[in-house]
């Protein structure tokens, strides 16, 4: 692995100009992404339709993604990029692979590219599964980075299959009579690697050095890489300012987003989560500050703290359960050698 | 032009043009035919050697639908045989999957032509990603589309443009094939065209599913090495860069401001079309001695365009048509004249008026279900809208679903069509004939 130090002076390919919402977690995500992957090789990206596309990619400005104001004179500097349609992102990238694979079999290239594709949730998990899954099933060697933010945020913040339980979000509004979402999401991690992916993690970049190393490791794999990064979402979570990293950290900490890393045929491992339920913080954490939850947990105007609100528990208890169960889920799948 | 010579700027970015060595894509390319082959074909056949003997088209791309599977087949055999050198078929879960992959390879480079066959629902399945791809500028995809009826209520697997007719605005040049032989000679000239630097747009060749796609005849396979010959004259290095060889982004979200001038401009490369096609075609037939790519095919048609009845349609059923005339002029004293659609988008509307302008009546067969007049006659209507003395315009279908269209069913439209010679007619309804009868008449 490179130093870190290093790889925080590369020249990430994203650059100032995006529309994202300020504290939005994409961007850093992005920025790390673009310099890790300053590597020495080309990068082609393909992009789904998503918040990191449509805030991205605008012509005839754009200026959010490529390295520096000038044509790089160094080819692998250079920078390729395509948005085609919602859910393709994997199979796109899966087409230039082959086509980049092809030329260096016949001896027209010599370097051949990295290759590496980005979705939302909502575009990977619900309309774009069938390219996902097939294109990790085929086992071809690119990266597909799934920006986890929850929701269809790009279209206004509606249900996604990973939507967490209870939470409210535009499709499912709570009400006098609802709870905001009432179906378990899915278990991405497990489907991933169910259907053969070369290396699968969900990694934040709030834990900057592991971040690295994953998607350092995913890039060298020689098959399909699948990198979850969960990315809260100021505008959809309806969290205040500032609050981002620490969201996301909570975020893993409790449980909801737990770092993972699992290569094929090795075992995994789970990061910065505590297996001992009791010393994790406490979810009402991680969920008061976001208002998608407000109708859960509130904050006790006495002690300042989080707290259940009477009557919800039942709900709450809900999402304990999911979480722990799909701990001990992860925990299984890394343990075994798969 | 950069500091460094290989370095092109371009208006989609810069262009790193010493990154691929095409030459060497070249040098790995087996040929199928040393020389000039003869043998027993069907369509999907001869469109797969077609495309096999292209040194550009390199990734294959597939998911089985009848009648266009058999394209599939051929490609993948002779593929996996070796015989062809460093190809790639790669088979994907879904039609929508094939038009993705296609995107990405495509625009990864220009310069190489990705292809495909499918059908029907197969091309309904694409759709999100043929409009795209018709707006894309990758003129470098190519897609052969087997006609068959779309929509599966109720299935039917037989020949019918209905498929080919729906995606007319999904941005492609498309073309009719009719037999064998013109489906390999179309298949050749298509990316001459759609790759052409002013044109840069993808092109669907189709023909019909059974009647064209499964029936076997004489196939012409001409020597590689000459079909690589008059490509080149054509395709020369791509003026774009691709994900590979440029600093580039594609597919961009743009404003109001900003997306007619982009369709404007998909519009104008469409365009060119018209001029481009006829040299591309008389190249073609200067060099290979077979008719190249036309507007129309003048199947039965008098050099001075004196008819007193024009019968325009598609397919191999015109053919049949055409062979009737000779005994149907002489039955009615009057001058028949058949042309077959070639082009079918853009729709080459001033070779129609030019033919068009002395016939009294045109009879056109439609043999795509339509709830208006039918989709040809509505192009044709527009082609003669301009002319001083407009023909009467006759709209029949028949052979929907691949029906046979039997000499008494074209003996039946040309009574009706004749039956509008000489008299004061404002619109004639559109009818259904099969054997002869008429089905329905609005």
């Amino acid at each position: 692995m490179a130093k870190l130090i290093d790889i925080i002076q590369r020249e990430s390919c994203f650059q100032p100009g995006s529309s994202l919402c300020m504290g939005c977690m994409e961007a850093i995500a992005f920025q790390n992404i673009g310099k890790l992957t300053d590597n020495g090789k080309k990068t082609i990206f393909t992009l789904g339709t998503f918040c990191g596309e449509v805030s991205t990619l605008q012509f005839p400005n754009p200026v959010a993604w490529g390295r520096g104001e000038k044509t790089p004179q160094d080819w692998t500097k250079s920078f390729g990029i395509i948005h085609h349609v919602f859910e393709s992102a994997p199979t796109v990238a899966e087409g230039a692979r082959d086509m980049a694979d092809l030329l260096t079999e016949t001896g027209a290239m010599t370097d051949s590219p990295q290759v590496v594709a980005l979705s939302g949730d909502g575009g990977a998990l619900a309309i774009g599964l069938r390219s996902l899954l097939h294109t990790v099933h085929r086992g071809v060697r690119i990266v597909i980075f799934v920006l986890v933010n929850d929701i269809f945020a790009n279209t206004g913040f509606q249900y996604s299959p990973i939507t967490p339980l209870g939470a409210d979000t535009s499709t499912t509004p709570v009400t006098e009579m609802t709870l905001g979402n009432v179906t378990p999401p899915l278990d991405y991690l497990g489907l991933m690697i169910q259907a053969g992916a070369g290396l699968v993690a969900q990694v934040s970049p709030a834990y900057p050095k592991y971040f690295f190393r994953v998607v350092e490791q995913a890039l060298a794999c020689p098959e399909t890489s699948v990198v979850f990064v969960p990315s809260p979402c100021i505008t959809g979570w309806k969290y205040s300012d500032g609050e981002t990293i620490r969201l996301a950290q909570l975020g893993c900490e409790t449980g909801f987003f737990p770092c993972f890393m699992k290569e094929k045929g090795k075992k995994g491992e789970i990061k910065f989560l505590e297996p001992d339920i009791a010393k994790r913080p406490l979810i009402e954490e991680f969920m008061g500050p976001q208002r998608r939850f407000h109708h859960l947990v509130h904050k006790d105007p006495k002690t300042g703290l989080f707290q259940v609100r009477p009557g919800k528990e039942v709900m709450v208890q809900k999402i304990r359960d999911w979480i722990q169960e799909r701990f001990m889920t992860l925990s299984r799948l890394a343990s075994d050698s798969l | 032009m950069n500091s460094d010579s290989s370095i092109c700027e371009t208006a989609a970015g810069a262009l790193y043009s010493n990154i691929i060595n095409l030459d060497k894509v070249k040098a790995a390319h087996k040929p199928l035919a040393q020389e000039q082959l003869t043998c027993e074909a069907d369509g999907n056949t001869a469109a797969a050697y077609a495309c096999l003997q292209m040194w550009r088209c390199i990734l294959f791309a597939g998911f089985p639908i009848t009648p266009s599977t058999k394209w599939l087949e051929t490609v993948a055999t002779m593929v996996a045989s070796g015989k062809c050198g460093t190809k790639k078929v790669k088979l994907l879960e879904a039609e929508h999957a094939v038009a993705d992959y296609l995107a990405g390879a495509a625009a990864a480079c220009r310069d190489l032509i990705c292809a495909t066959a499918t059908s029907s629902v197969g091309l309904d399945h694409m759709t999100e990603c043929t409009r795209s791809l018709g707006a894309s500028g990758l003129g470098n995809v190519l897609l052969i589309n087997v006609f068959r009826a779309t929509a599966n209520y109720p299935l039917c697997i037989e020949g019918d443009p209905s498929d080919t007719l729906a995606h007319r605005d999904d941005g492609w040049i498309q073309i009719c094939c009719r037999g064998v032989q013109q489906i390999y000679d179309t298949i050749l000239q298509a990316p001459c065209l759609g790759m052409h630097p002013e044109i840069l747009t993808p092109v669907m060749p189709g023909y019909y599913g059974i009647k064209d796609s499964h029936r076997s005849s004489r196939l012409v396979v001409e020597p590689d090495a000459k079909v690589h010959a008059f490509q080149d004259r054509w395709i020369g290095p791509a003026k774009l860069p691709g994900l590979i060889n440029g600093d580039t982004a594609m597919g961009n979200c743009v404003t109001s401001k900003f997306f007619q001038g982009f369709k404007i401009d998909q519009k104008r490369r469409m365009e060119r079309t018209f001029e481009l096609l006829p040299q591309i075609g008389a190249d073609f037939e200067k060099t290979f001695g077979r008719s190249g790519l036309q507007f129309v095919e003048r199947l039965y048609w008098p050099e001075d365009d004196v008819v007193d009845l024009a019968i325009v349609g598609m397919g191999p059923d015109i053919g049949t048509a055409a062979s009737l005339i000779e005994k149907e002029e002489s039955r009615r004293g009057l001058k028949i004249g058949v042309l077959g659609a070639r082009l079918l988008t853009p729709f080459p509307r001033d070779e129609y008026s030019k033919r068009l302008k002395n016939a009294k009546a045109v009879l056109i067969v439609n043999q795509a279900h339509h709830y208006g007049a039918g989709h040809l006659t509505l192009d044709v209507t527009e082609a003669c809208y301009t002319l001083k003395r407009r023909p009467t315009i006759v709209s029949c279908f028949a052979g929907m679903g691949g029906a046979t269209l039997s000499d008494e069913t074209w003996q039946k439209m040309m009574d009706h069509a004749c039956a509008t010679i000489g008299k004061e007619v404002k619109r004639i309804p559109p009818v259904i004939v099969h054997e002869g009868e008429v089905l329905w008449q609005s």
